[in-house]
């Protein structure tokens, strides 16, 4: 019956964190703010100064100074809302990827050399891309080394911290996190 | 690969690690036997385990990799808009970038501005595109076209909007030394556009002059409507919508903006006021030249302008722009003093209300008359009373808030506005009731929940009415107002005391006719109607009207509201046809003017209500479809009374079992109420019902069932999961699934409808029964009997102490319960039961067919089951003369 597919919602972008004790709904709002105060951040920095480093943990620091007075993040822990922004962290590092990706489609006509600087660009970029969906993959085959690689990759907690996060030992973490690693990193070579 | 898989690599991968190299080979040469495929796997993880890979760099050095490269703009010279291309750059401001474009096949000009700092999250992006359409609609011979929008691949949005060649109108007024006749001119044509917009429920959010040209042939024309909307993430994430005051100019940006506090109509009226003194001054009200951004802020939030009229005087000496400012005459001065500081006042509250009220002003000063903003201290005070609490309010940004607010802002001078106000607050009320009527067959119980929070603002409202009492007009009034408010909300006992409290003020003012005790009479009339107490109600409000029709003009508006109330009462009293006589008395003397009116709108929808519920439905099809038109004439065509009109034909043409009909209008109504309510509105929920009834009447059930879904969701993020409206959607939903046969479907939503209501009631209260019952029928469909049948006899068992023992439900539930008694072949039990129910629903003033056809089908059954035909011949004789 085709109304099965209703009671089946699309994975929604914090669906990997149900065992928080806030709301869906919240949830997606939180992850919405986290993401666009993190492209905002990111874009300011390219902008203002092109060798700035980008570090996410500042990113982070920041992005959640200002949004921990508004009210939906108020019920969330600081520890939730990194986890929160390693996924915002995620797409706007891949949006930033796609983005590079097209400028290259784009320019192609404009200019036939790219630099150095571009090309190694470049490779971030696919690699990022490849990570992605290997991610995605990951998370199909086991979702808690998804959330855990995110966490770590791309919002900087620690082993500690995933422990918490999860519910899990620290062993487990190191176990889990060592396979995903290595399992990843195949895919990345592999795309 | 699937998970078993994946964990049996993991396995081996692990167990390889532990050991030396020479062992590990060994293991996996001999695992490669059995399974080539595993040995290789693990072989390349761990291959990979001794190599570094992106994921061991550090995030930011990928970051800055990827993202802090300068970007070249060259790729957008490459990027399609719709069917527009870039041609060149015309220049790059705060907000973003804007080019030239073309549109090739028509070969058009166009302006594409691209937003910056705006990247919308992929959620965020589908909710733009439709605001976006909204935009689009915005057409105006004054306001740029917005041609398309939509988003770069990663998010940003970008502008195809109408190309205007012209000059700010600052910079016009300079350049040709206008009069001060002329700015004024120009100032209102900018006003009537931004008051279109209004209208249509748009609001700039950033007006300036670099947003408003005038061009060669002296014509103005404003850009960028509702653009800045896409800088601020909505809802109350405030921080970043003080971000992206930072982007915007913040000369023109009101408090309220700066502050990251709801943003409304008053922040364009705000805008507008700063236009108008830089129009009349030639420099801006704060010289921030020099500020940090914080300095600027605070000058712009604590420090008063100087008046326009001693900047200009003292301009007029250094500088040309102002050469105009002599001309003016020192009273002409003083207006466009009060004018332009009213426009600009730093609260809300005390700017003009709207941008109408702005205009009638600049008319009032062109046509020398004196300015309705002037003399208003009893506002003022007013105004502190309500600042006070509007602190604590802000936060609440609900529309009924809102409505509310501005009945207690701004009502106590201007009565007319709070009667307005009083209007909107009731159509909104009354679109909430109708709806909610639909959806729970008239149960009280859902209304005052979610204004739990409006509640406690008009509590305090009275606590600081009751100090008012050495103005003892100004407190009738405000009594009035609140004692309104409280009765729209569902307090009838406050409404009562307070409208008591009102009258008897008046009475010791104005002794015992007046027209404001006139209203009062009919405020407490509809309290005592709120009450059912008919004839009290009846009472009072004839009273009323007839001291309004003695007292006032005939065709004034209070007589029209009083009539119209007068009709709702004896409508609501069952008393059909002496409200229509009176509704149509109504009607006819409002149409002498041939002025369609809000009141003329009440009256008339009233009309059509009354013959809705006689059964007249061509006649009441009839009045809405007048309404309508009348509405959207009032109201243009996207207010939520005009989309409170087509539910009621959808209504109609529900009950007429024309469905598709029905979904047509709810649809159409849906696509105002959505945009103005936003996703998250129980009006939009409400809506979403009873299209999702529409649909599922045309058994179009997966269809129904994702619109019900949405209404469920959406009320849960309203109320919590645990409401009565979260319940009555799950009601319909489960009902669905049932009639789909998902059994289970339906009894886990039912089974959540009464857990809601158990919490929700204490465990007392009918319709929990109603949800027992639902439960019960899945029972009986699975053929679990005795579950069933201990399930109706605890709806019994409440009910008892709920409803009265000739109730109808109790009636039905009987019924019911006597199906199943007679599939247990209980026949005694179940004939008892049966009867009993069948006398119940019989007894009703408009006995529902389908269950006296069901008390009778059990009947006969249980009498041809123990061989008294003869006693189910009645029976069958009324079920075969029925077809």
């Amino acid at each position: 019956m085709a109304s099965r597919s209703a009671k089946n919602p699309p994975q929604t972008a914090a669906a990997n964190y149900s065992s928080f004790p806030v709301p869906q709904p919240l949830l997606d709002e939180l992850f919405t703010a986290a993401y666009e105060e993190l492209r905002r951040l990111a874009g300011a920095i390219s902008r203002h100064d092109p060798a700035a480093t980008l570090s996410p943990t500042a990113l982070v620091n920041e992005a959640w100074m200002k949004l921990a007075k508004s009210p939906p993040f108020s019920v969330a822990s600081p520890l939730h809302f990194r986890s929160i922004a390693a996924r915002a962290m995620r797409q706007v590092l891949v949006d930033a990827a796609r983005r590079r990706q097209a400028s290259r489609r784009g320019s192609e006509v404009a200019f036939v050399t790219f630099d150095d600087g571009a090309e190694h660009s470049l490779a971030a970029a696919r690699d990022v891309l490849a990570l992605n969906e290997a991610l995605d993959e990951l998370n199909r085959l086991n979702p808690r080394q998804a959330t855990m690689i995110e966490a770590r990759f791309f919002g900087g907690l620690d082993t500690a911290e995933i422990a918490g996060l999860l519910g899990i030992s620290e062993a487990t973490v190191l176990r889990d996190w060592r396979a995903a690693r290595a399992w990843l990193a195949r895919e990345i070579r592999k795309a | 690969m699937d998970q078993k898989r994946w964990e049996r690599i993991q396995e081996v991968f692990h167990y390889a690690l532990e050991m030396s190299d020479p062992d590990r080979r060994a293991v996996l040469e001999s695992l490669a036997r059995e399974d080539a495929d595993l040995a290789s796997e693990v072989q390349s993880l761990l291959d990979e385990d001794a190599r570094t890979s992106l994921i061991d760099r550090d995030i930011s050095s990928v970051a800055s990799d990827v993202v802090a490269t300068s970007e070249s703009q060259d790729i957008l010279s490459q990027q399609q808009f719709g069917a527009y291309r870039i041609i060149r750059m015309l220049g790059e401001g705060g907000m973003g970038v804007v080019y030239l474009a073309e549109r090739s096949d028509l070969e058009t000009k166009a302006a594409i501005k691209i937003l910056r700092d705006a990247w919308l999250s992929p959620a965020r992006r589908e909710r733009f595109l439709s605001e976006q359409k909204t935009l689009a609609h915005l057409e105006h011979p004054l306001i740029a076209r917005l041609y398309d929008s939509g988003t770069l691949p990663d998010g940003t949005p970008w502008f195809v909007m109408e190309h205007v060649e012209g000059t700010p109108v600052t910079e016009y007024c300079k350049a040709n030394a206008s009069g001060i006749r002329e700015r004024l001119t120009l100032f209102r044509s900018i006003c009537e556009a931004v008051q279109f917009a209004h209208n249509n429920l748009v609001v700039h959010r950033d007006l300036k002059p670099s947003n408003i040209l005038v061009r060669a042939d002296g014509s103005v024309k404003l850009l960028d409507f509702g653009i800045s909307k896409q800088l601020h993430a909505d809802g109350d994430v405030r921080e970043q919508t003080r971000t992206a005051v930072r982007m915007m100019t913040p000369a023109y940006a009101a408090p309220e903006q700066i502050r990251g506090e709801p943003i409304g109509l008053h922040t364009d009226v705000y805008s507008l006021g700063v236009v108008l003194y830089e129009m009349l001054v030639g420099r801006l009200p704060f010289d921030l030249s020099g500020h940090s951004p914080a300095d600027a802020e605070r000058v712009l939030l604590e420090r008063e302008p100087e008046k326009p009229s001693s900047a200009a005087r003292r301009m007029a000496t250094v500088s040309a722009g102002a050469a105009h400012a002599g001309s003016i005459s020192g009273s002409s001065w003083t207006d466009l003093d009060v004018l332009c500081l009213t426009a600009m006042h730093k609260e809300p509250e005390r700017r003009y209300r709207t941008v109408d009220a702005l205009v009638r002003d600049v008319d009032h000063f062109l046509r020398q008359e004196p300015l309705e903003a002037r003399g208003d201290s009893a506002r003022y005070r007013l105004g502190k009373f309500t600042r006070r609490n509007r602190a604590r309010l802000s936060a609440a940004a609900l529309v009924i808030v809102s409505v509310i607010g501005l009945s207690i802002f701004y009502t106590v001078r201007l009565t007319e506005a709070r009667n307005a106000a009083l209007a909107e607050a009731a159509r909104a009320g009354q679109l909430q009731r109708f709806t909610l009527n639909l959806l729970q067959g008239g149960d009280e119980f859902v209304g005052p929940a979610d204004s739990l929070r409006v509640i406690s603002l008009i509590d305090r409202g009275v606590q600081e009415a009751r100090s008012l009492s050495n103005d003892p007009t100004m407190q009738a009034q405000l009594f009035e107002t609140l004692g309104s408010i409280y009765l729209q909300l569902g307090k009838l006992d406050q409404a009562d005391t307070l409208l008591k409290l009102s009258l008897s003020a008046r009475q010791a003012i104005h002794g015992r006719e007046h027209s404001d005790i006139a209203q009062n009479l009919v405020g407490l009339g509809m309290v005592k109607n709120a009450r059912a107490e008919y004839d009290s109600a009846q009472a009072l409000v004839a009273r009323g009207l007839a001291m309004s029709k003695r007292l006032l003009p005939p065709g004034h508006p209070a007589i029209a509201r009083a009539s119209a109330q007068l009709g709702q009462v004896l409508q609501e009293s069952g008393d059909y046809d002496a409200a229509i006589a009176v509704l149509d008395s109504g009607v006819r003397l409002q149409t002498v003017s041939s002025v369609a009116t809000p009141e003329l709108s009440a009256t008339l929808t009233e009309l059509a209500n009354v013959h809705f519920y006689k059964g007249n439905y061509a006649v009441s099809d009839t009045l809405n479809r007048r309404v309508l038109e009348i509405d959207r004439r009032i109201y243009g065509p996207r207010h939520p009374s005009v989309a409170n009109d087509l539910i009621n034909l959808g209504a109609i043409q529900f009950e007429f079992g024309k469905f598709t009909e029905a979904e047509r209008y709810y649809r159409e109504a849906l696509a105002i109420t959505r945009p103005w309510y936003g996703d998250n509105h129980p009006s939009t929920a409400a809506n979403l019902t009873m299209l999702g009834r529409a649909l599922v009447s045309q058994q179009r059930l997966d269809e129904g069932a994702s619109v019900l879904q949405e209404a469920v969701a959406i009320n849960e993020r309203a109320f919590g999961p645990v409401h009565p409206r979260v319940a009555s959607a799950l009601n319909e939903l489960g009902r669905v699934a049932q009639q789909q046969g998902r059994l289970d479907e339906a009894e886990t939503n039912f089974r959540r409808m009464e857990q809601i209501y158990r919490t929700v009631h204490k465990n007392k209260h009918y319709v929990i029964g109603v949800a027992m019952s639902n439960i019960g029928g899945v029972m009986k469909e699975r053929k679990r009997y005795a579950d069933a049948a201990r399930l109706f006899e605890d709806v019994l068992q409440l009910y008892k102490t709920e409803l009265t023992p000739d109730h109808q439900l109790v009636g039905i539930a009987r019924v019911r319960y006597a199906e199943i008694l007679l599939l247990q072949k209980r026949y005694v039990d179940a004939e008892r039961e049966a009867s009993a129910g069948h006398t119940i629903i019989g007894k009703q003033p408009s006995p529902p067919a389908v269950w006296m056809d069901r008390a009778r089908q059990a009947l006969v059954s249980i009498y041809d089951s123990t061989g008294r035909t003869e006693l189910a011949m009645p029976y069958k004789g009324a079920l075969a003369a029925k077809k």
